[in-house]
């Protein structure tokens, strides 16, 4: 049985339908990324399936579970911890209370995770005492990720998180990804940079305007001719 | 260069356009009806036009000359200057003096001009009024700033020595020239002139002794106060309080009946062979003495040598000196009343400011000892060491979290025991202006400060509480169920959870909407509610209210209290409320609904994806306020005795928002601090300007304010880097991104 499955689900800005019925599913350990051009209802799906938006059609399950329509701070006790786009740590609060605003669902944050997030994201460490809106955007989405590990993720949703950021900082923060979740943490990653994405991703889904029109896991996304063309921007002599 | 001429030119019409429109604002406003032009001619045709110009003259010169001044302006002592200049000229300038009637509006110069030539005043009295050189203590002053100024810039200490002395001369030579007016007067007095004076006075003379004893050209000031704080916890303390009992006892009187100002040391004469009780007796003989030396000897045994024991020693100490002096008090006033000393009819009447000071003293005294008793184990633990994690981060106790808790007792000692010796006006204003509007600001401050949403229909809640009294206390067309006639104070609980529900319903409905939209929204349901009561004639008795609201009584066991006329009794009952509330919201900003506040503040994604739920935190906090609101509102009703619609306009919504702006946004004290400042401001200016400009200089002030502290008066930490920008808490730091990214 898969961590999470999504059961044909449909999402509605008022009369503006942008999921348009998808299914995929996450089996535990994994990565899974979800790729698309801008508008495609990336973030969208993430959103429902963290719970910020409910879905007007289909299921939502994890860990066999029904979870469509529960509000995201119900999610987050069973351990979807969602890293939303754009980075969004609170800007006039210390590196340290943004991490403990983390672990706002535990009574008090622990102390062993805090340490890994300081393992993990040296920097964080570096800049404890700073509030968050002074660093730089690559300090701030290690910050979200070190945010959203502090809840004890089962489950991590990561939105966009090489949005706007250096190709180096980039691969590191990838790297740091994966390291995750080698630790047991399954991953569903939404992405532009298919690339990056599907070099770290078990598997791949591929979105256009609200529909899933591909799948597969990383290797052959990255090996397709669509994808090539689509993301990569590569010349594809048909 | 000539851009620069022109800059130059610009600035300096500006600058004497300012001083006309200043000279404009002040002096006579009346005109005719002949001559409209008549208060801009007696204003600008007029040979003190010039010295309004001379102002927009020197402003020009300052601002041009600014960044030469700049630099100075950061040495040691300067603010501190600034302060005590500011309240020496206040003093001089604006408060009074004497409140006795044989003078008129006693202020220092009336003071002055009478006091110089009459005989009955010693000449060192009169050689300060200026009876050989007019207007001496003015020359002091300016000497004694001139003299700290020439030492900041030229960084001689044996100057700052001598600005120090002849501010101390000035300042005590003022206070005793006013004492000598006083005893001649021989009235009550209750003018605060002469010790604003005196504490501005020793203002600047800390100052200068800080800019004799700091060498480097920089050194912040504040870093200087919070040495001395942090120094030795409580010892600041202890040392105005023996200041305020050696004051309270040596200088000043006990007990005024007309015409009888008796020091503490006429007062066994005074009583002997009345029905004074044995306790009273021995206090008035010789216990006071005792109980004076006991607890300044113990305060400072226990802030000098930082020993728990001995600041516990000390709080009980005082509290047991603080428990005897009211008994006493208690006893001698009632005696003094029934013996008609002379028109008082109950207890505490008549009694004069040193019983009051004393007590006062007994209280900061006592606090000393608690600040050395409850001072945490490892304050001296190394500030760069981690602290443990789980640790209520969001407030942290800062390094001047000393200066705070001394500022906290100073307060609270100055609640209790000024109020008695003010003057009726003062007392009224103190309870409907002042602590009400207090108890409104704190309650704002947690909906628009701390969660961050703008409610400008405040008041509403405030005329829901006061209606609530008003129909539980049987005032109102509808009656309650008989068993239901509750008396004011009972009233409490009901009206709560009506604000409660109120803020509930109000809130559930409109808290999608943001900013803008929901300030709108919740300013209709302010004017809906008000609309309601006007036209709701069965229920509410519509435009004329509720009449006779009965006065709040308490029967608990063997405690009979009964509130009637007097202010000061609701000052008592209001302080009781609002340090309750300020308690229990001081523990809310620290626990988790306050960081969640915090969270949803900032970021309302990113507090929904850590798992608050946002909805309920935000309804806590229209809720939470609301109930304040309605426990101001039950107040009112039961104080002023009478409800009607009028008393919850608009306008009075906007004034809490603009107190809780004015004060700092999301800090409990910058929200009393700007209830307390901005409700007093109106009233002060009363006596100094016409009536007519009043509203426009409490609108200068605001603007001042805004410009020179856009944070508010007492700025929360967060709220302070909110507005200035980062980069200018963190200038050291390398700025990588802009402050809004990442929001």
């Amino acid at each position: 049985m898969s961590l999470l499955e999504v059961d044909d689900i449909e999402v509605r800005y008022g009369a503006i339908r942008a999921i348009k019925g998808i299914s995929f599913h996450v089996d535990e350990g994994e990565v899974v990324a979800l790729l698309g051009a801008n508008g495609a209802g990336k973030t969208t799906t993430q959103k429902t399936v963290s719970g910020m938006m409910r879905p007007s059609l289909g299921e939502i399950r994890y860990d066999g579970q029904r979870i469509d329509g529960l509000p995201a701070h119900e999610l987050i006790h069973l351990g979807i911890c969602h890293v939303p786009e754009g980075r969004r740590v609170f800007p006039m609060m210390t590196v340290r209370e943004n991490l403990e605003m983390g672990a706002f669902r535990f009574k008090r944050p622990d102390p062993q995770i805090l340490a890994r997030v300081f393992e993990l994201f040296p920097r964080l460490q570096e800049r404890i005492g700073q509030h968050a809106g002074t660093l730089s955007g690559g300090e701030q989405q290690m910050l979200a990720i070190g945010r959203a590990l502090m809840g004890k993720p089962r489950l991590l949703l990561l939105d966009e998180p090489s949005m706007g950021l250096a190709p180096l900082i980039v691969r590191q923060i990838f790297s740091i990804v994966k390291q995750i979740n080698s630790e047991g943490v399954t991953v569903l990653i939404v992405e532009q940079n298919a690339a990056q994405a599907l070099a770290l991703a078990d598997r791949g889904y591929v979105l256009e305007t609200g529909e899933l029109v591909l799948s597969g896991t990383g290797q052959e996304l990255l090996s397709d001719d669509r994808v090539r063309a689509a993301y990569l921007g590569e010349e594809i002599s048909s | 260069m000539s851009a620069d001429v022109k800059t130059n030119l610009k600035r300096l019409l500006a600058c004497l356009g300012l001083g006309v429109v200043l000279a404009l604002m002040i002096g006579d406003q009346e005109g005719n009806q002949t001559d409209f032009g008549f208060a801009f001619k007696a204003a600008v045709f007029h040979p003190r036009i010039l010295i309004f110009l001379g102002i927009g003259v020197l402003l020009y010169l300052a601002m041009t000359f600014r960044p030469r001044v700049a630099p100075y302006l950061t040495r040691a002592g300067v603010r501190p200057l600034a302060a005590g200049t500011a309240s020496v000229v206040a003093s001089y300038g604006l408060l009074n003096w004497s409140d006795s009637g044989n003078l008129t509006n006693g202020k220092l110069s009336t003071l002055a001009h009478g006091a110089r030539d009459t005989s009955g005043i010693s000449v060192i009295g009169r050689l300060f009024f200026g009876s050989a050189v007019p207007g001496l203590y003015w020359i002091l002053f300016v000497l004694a700033i001139a003299l700290a100024a020439a030492a900041i810039i030229v960084q001689k200490s044996a100057l700052a020595w001598g600005a120090a002395g002849l501010s101390v001369l000035a300042g005590v030579w003022g206070f005793v020239a006013h004492e000598m007016v006083r005893s001649y007067l021989h009235s009550p007095d209750h003018s605060t002139g002469a010790f604003v004076a005196l504490l501005g006075y020793a203002t600047i003379a800390s100052a200068s002794v800080t800019v004799a004893r700091t060498s480097g050209s920089e050194a912040a000031t504040g870093a200087f106060l919070d040495r001395i704080f942090g120094w030795k916890p409580g010892f600041p303390l202890f040392v105005i309080g023996t200041a305020a009992a050696l004051l309270g006892t040596f200088w000043a009187s006990w007990f005024s009946p007309t015409d009888k100002n008796t020091s503490v040391f006429g007062m066994s004469d005074l009583f002997h062979g009345y029905p004074i009780n044995g306790l009273t007796s021995a206090y008035l003989g010789w216990l006071v003495w005792v109980l004076l030396v006991a607890s300044v000897v113990v305060a400072g045994a226990a802030t000098w040598l930082q020993h728990k024991l001995l600041g516990w020693a000390s709080v009980l100490v005082g509290a047991v000196a603080l428990l005897i002096s009211l008994l006493s008090m208690h006893n001698f006033s009632r005696i003094a009343a029934d013996q008609k000393f002379d028109g008082a009819v109950q207890a505490w009447q008549n009694i004069g400011t040193g019983a009051w000071t004393l007590c006062a003293a007994f209280t900061v005294l006592a606090g000393a000892g608690w600040m050395v008793a409850r001072k945490p184990v490892d304050a001296a633990a190394d500030p760069v060491s981690p602290r443990p994690i789980g640790s209520d981060s969001l407030v942290s106790p800062g390094k001047s979290f000393a200066f705070t808790q001394a500022m906290l007792v100073v307060v609270l000692a100055g609640a209790l025991f000024y109020p008695p010796t003010a003057t009726g006006f003062w007392q009224t204003v103190l309870v409907t202006e002042i602590g009400t509007y207090v108890l409104l600001a704190v309650g704002l401050n947690v909906v628009v400060g701390w969660a961050g949403l703008l409610d400008l229909g405040f008041i509403a809640f405030y005329a829901i509480g006061s209606y609530t009294t008003a129909y539980l206390t049987d005032t109102l067309p509808v009656k309650p169920p008989h068993w239901l006639h509750l008396s004011p104070l009972m009233a409490i609980p009901f009206a709560i959870a009506i604000c409660l529900v109120a803020g509930v319903a109000l809130g559930f409905p409109t808290l999608r909407l943001r900013g803008d939209y929901l300030a709108i929204v919740t300013l209709g349901f302010g004017e809906i509610i008000r609309i309601v009561a006007i036209n709701a004639k069965s229920i509410t008795n519509g435009a004329q209210g509720a009449f006779g609201i009965p006065q709040p009584v308490v029967h608990l066991g063997p405690l009979h209290l009964k509130w009637g006329q007097d202010p000061l009794q609701y000052w008592y009952l209001l302080l009781v409320f609002i340090i309750v509330v300020v308690m229990l919201f001081r523990r809310l900003e620290n626990s988790r609904l306050g960081r969640a506040w915090a969270a949803v503040r900032e970021d309302e994604v990113a507090a929904q994806a850590t798992g608050v739920n946002t909805v309920r935190v935000k309804l806590l906090a229209f809720a939470i306020g609301a109930s304040t609101s309605g426990l101001a509102g039950v107040f009112f009703a039961s104080q002023i005795g009478y409800i009607n619609p009028d008393n919850f306009v608009l306008n009075n919504s906007i004034l809490v928002v603009a107190y809780v702006v004015f004060g700092g946004m999301g800090s409990l004290s910058g929200a009393i601090a700007g209830a307390a400042v901005l409700t007093w401001l109106p009233e002060f200016l009363k006596a100094q300007v016409p009536a007519e400009d009043r509203q426009m200089w409490i609108g200068a002030v605001i603007l001042l304010m805004m410009i020179f502290r856009p944070a508010g008066l007492l700025p929360a930490k967060r709220r302070a880097a909110e507005l200035s920008g980062l980069d200018k808490v963190y200038s050291a730091e390398t700025a990588a991104v802009p402050a809004g990214e990442g929001m």
